[in-house]
């Protein structure tokens, strides 16, 4: 069936905005996703009979627009693939996505990154002490409470020496991968919004 | 900030207790037969005000799949465009089943506790 040209244009650029929306999914996903709405589009144009204008942008309306649509499915492929990920940057675009819905996403994300940086900055500290030995360290001193890192500071000692090579090079990567196995576990809590069909 | 979809404060409560039974009346439409999404969002029209925007359908959908209560696939069609439909896997209608019978039960219980605000407005 064939529609006059500025109606066909104008179910094209729906489909456009929506795939430019769909943007952070996987393109077999996206494509998936605009031939089902494309076929519901061109079913409902088919159903009113004589498709004008008027009558496709009532049809195109009520579907609702892409940037009501796509984010809808964002957040669930993301949450859906962060859930079962091991990669810090999939878990944790999962969590931004769900931070945009909820409080509790937000404060998962704030977490995330806490835990994320906390871990990495351990790992690097771990491997900076074997090439740094003098001034990467366990400051304890007058001015230092607990400091590990770099710390230019006379007065304060290293309280762990050696041993923050290997306490830096495991505890860093297994904080990550706590971190990891934590947001994970939460997310399988981020659909808190159907309360009543849970 | 990416648009926000949830539940916002301009939301009312309306609208969150109809997103909450969309599950519910979508594997429910799908128990005696594999339907595509205009099939589905018919039904729907037919039988409830639950669907504010069409579009809102397709990512449900997407994600019972995911979850494995429903299962899909294409077939081509009259109508010039394939069409995809959807049925209920065994875990599905086990799922549907539960829910089903959890809503009426919930539903009897609050029935007698919502008694007394509908006899008032009568009155």
């Amino acid at each position: 069936m064939s529609h006059p040209e500025e109606v066909q244009q104008k179910i094209d650029a729906y489909l456009m905005q929506l795939r430019r929306s769909l943007g952070e999914l996987p393109p077999d996903e996206v494509s998936e996703i605009l031939k089902e709405i494309r076929g519901h589009i061109l079913e409902r144009a088919e159903a009113s009979g004589e498709l004008t204008e008027e009558r496709l942008v009532a049809i195109l309306k009520a579907l609702g627009s892409p940037e009501q649509i796509a984010p809808l499915y964002q957040a669930d492929a993301l949450v859906a693939r962060a859930r079962s990920s091991l990669s810090p940057r999939v878990v944790m675009r999962g969590i931004h996505r769900w931070s945009t819905l909820s409080a509790w996403g937000f404060v998962l994300f704030v977490l995330g990154v806490v835990g994320y940086a906390t871990g990495a900055a351990l790992a690097l500290t771990g491997l900076l002490k074997i090439f740094a030995p003098s001034q990467v360290g366990a400051w304890v001193g007058p001015h230092a409470f607990f400091e590990i890192g770099v710390i230019n500071d006379p007065t304060a000692h290293d309280v762990l020496g050696w041993w923050l090579v290997p306490l830096g090079l495991v505890g860093g990567p297994a904080l990550i991968l706590a971190t990891t196995r934590v947001l994970r576990w939460t997310l399988r809590f981020a659909r808190i919004r159907r309360p009543t069909t849970a | 900030m990416a648009p926000n979809v949830g539940s916002t404060p301009s939301e009312n409560w309306e609208t969150q207790v109809r997103k909450g039974w969309l599950d519910l009346v979508i594997l429910a439409s799908l128990w005696k037969e594999k339907l595509y999404g205009l099939d589905i969002i018919r039904r729907l029209e037919a039988h409830s005000d639950l669907l504010l925007s069409e579009g809102t359908i397709y990512p449900i959908l997407g994600r019972l799949k995911r979850d494995g209560l429903i299962d899909s696939e294409w077939v081509e069609s009259d109508a010039g465009h394939p069409r995809k439909y959807y049925w209920l896997t065994p875990s599905g209608r086990r799922r549907a089943a539960a829910m089903a019978r959890y809503t009426k039960t919930f539903f009897a219980r609050i029935d007698s506790l919502i008694e007394p605000v509908l006899a008032k407005e009568e009155r």
